[in-house]
């Protein structure tokens, strides 16, 4: 993966704008590189607030949803690296009794299984 | 008829009367006893004389080597003997020049010790001696000129790196830019690697 990009995605991770979000979402997770795109999920786990996490959780094909299982295994992972987890099982319990795919549904359901064991 | 009946058992003896056989001794004459209308050949060995003679080889050699021996005998101008002696004396003469004459006399020698006694003097040496060290001079100068030219090359190297670096490091990626700035430049970069064939 480019460096430039990898700089880049750290200072959007770093930045306290929320517009911060939009761009990696807009630019890393619709990436056709599954590099860039893991490494954004990450980076939107990284950031651990309501907006990043929404994005890698509800949405179809991006971070725990995402076709490639890399990329959904580590954004899993990182998600269960997460100090502070009340958001992300606020968003999954969410996820699991209102999303209308029911594939995204299980997903959620998944993680939050691997949360409460690990 | 009655007169060949008559003739034939008288004039036919058994060794000639069979005209079939094979035997080159009983006759020459191939046609001797053939009759043409009854008269018989009259030059009945008319061949004879044409018999293959048969050939000593042996003494058709020493003929030859004779032959041989004629001829080199001819070619020899000189008689053996006188050319023994002159050899012979040839030797001796040698011998008595070799055994006479001191080393030191022979010309050949005479010539080598001239030349390990004479000192060489050859212009040309003091030549290439001044040439070298002429050499040597514009060496040195080269040098000096290569090394102020690789100073001066370094300082323009050390400048141009400093400027890189400086320039790297206003341009550094950093939390400290915009998020527009951010979204520039990442999307310079997908443009970048997109043109490159690099995504």
């Amino acid at each position: 993966m480019n460096r430039n990009i990898v700089e880049i995605i750290d200072a959007l991770t770093a930045h306290q704008d929320s517009d911060s979000i939009r761009v990696l979402e807009e630019l890393g997770t619709n990436s056709p590189d599954n590099d860039v795109r893991e490494y954004t999920s990450r980076a939107l786990v990284k950031k651990n607030v309501h907006d990043s996490l929404k994005v890698v959780i509800i949405n179809q094909g991006k971070g725990i949803n995402d076709l490639s299982p890399s990329v959904a295994m580590s954004t899993i992972n990182e998600i269960l690296a997460l100090k502070d987890k009340g958001e992300v099982i606020r968003i999954l319990d969410d996820t699991i009794n209102m999303h209308s795919d029911e594939t995204v549904k299980e997903n959620a359901r998944s993680v939050k299984s691997l949360l409460a064991l690990s | 008829m009655a007169k060949i009946i008559k003739v034939a058992p008288a004039t036919h003896t058994p060794s000639v009367a069979n005209p079939f056989r094979t035997s080159r001794n009983s006759t020459t004459n191939p046609f001797k006893y053939s009759n043409f209308e009854g008269n018989t050949l009259q030059f009945a060995d008319v061949f004879e004389g044409f018999e293959p003679k048969k050939v000593n080889k042996l003494k058709m050699i020493a003929s030859s080597v004779a032959g041989s021996m004629n001829k080199i005998k001819s070619s020899i101008t000189e008689p053996i003997a006188q050319f023994v002696g002159r050899v012979r004396s040839g030797i001796s003469s040698a011998w008595d020049y070799a055994k006479n004459t001191n080393i030191s006399d022979i010309g050949a020698v005479k010539a080598i010790n001239n030349i390990m006694n004479t000192p060489i003097e050859i212009p040309a040496i003091s030549a290439i001696g001044n040439s070298i060290s002429g050499m040597k001079e514009k060496i040195a100068s080269g040098i000096g000129s290569i090394g102020h030219n690789i100073l001066g090359l370094g300082d323009d190297i050390n400048q141009r790196w400093s400027m890189v670096v400086s320039r790297f490091n206003s341009d550094k990626i950093s939390s400290d830019m915009s998020v527009s700035e951010l979204e520039g430049l990442w999307k310079a970069e997908i443009a970048a690697c997109e043109a490159g064939g690099n995504i």
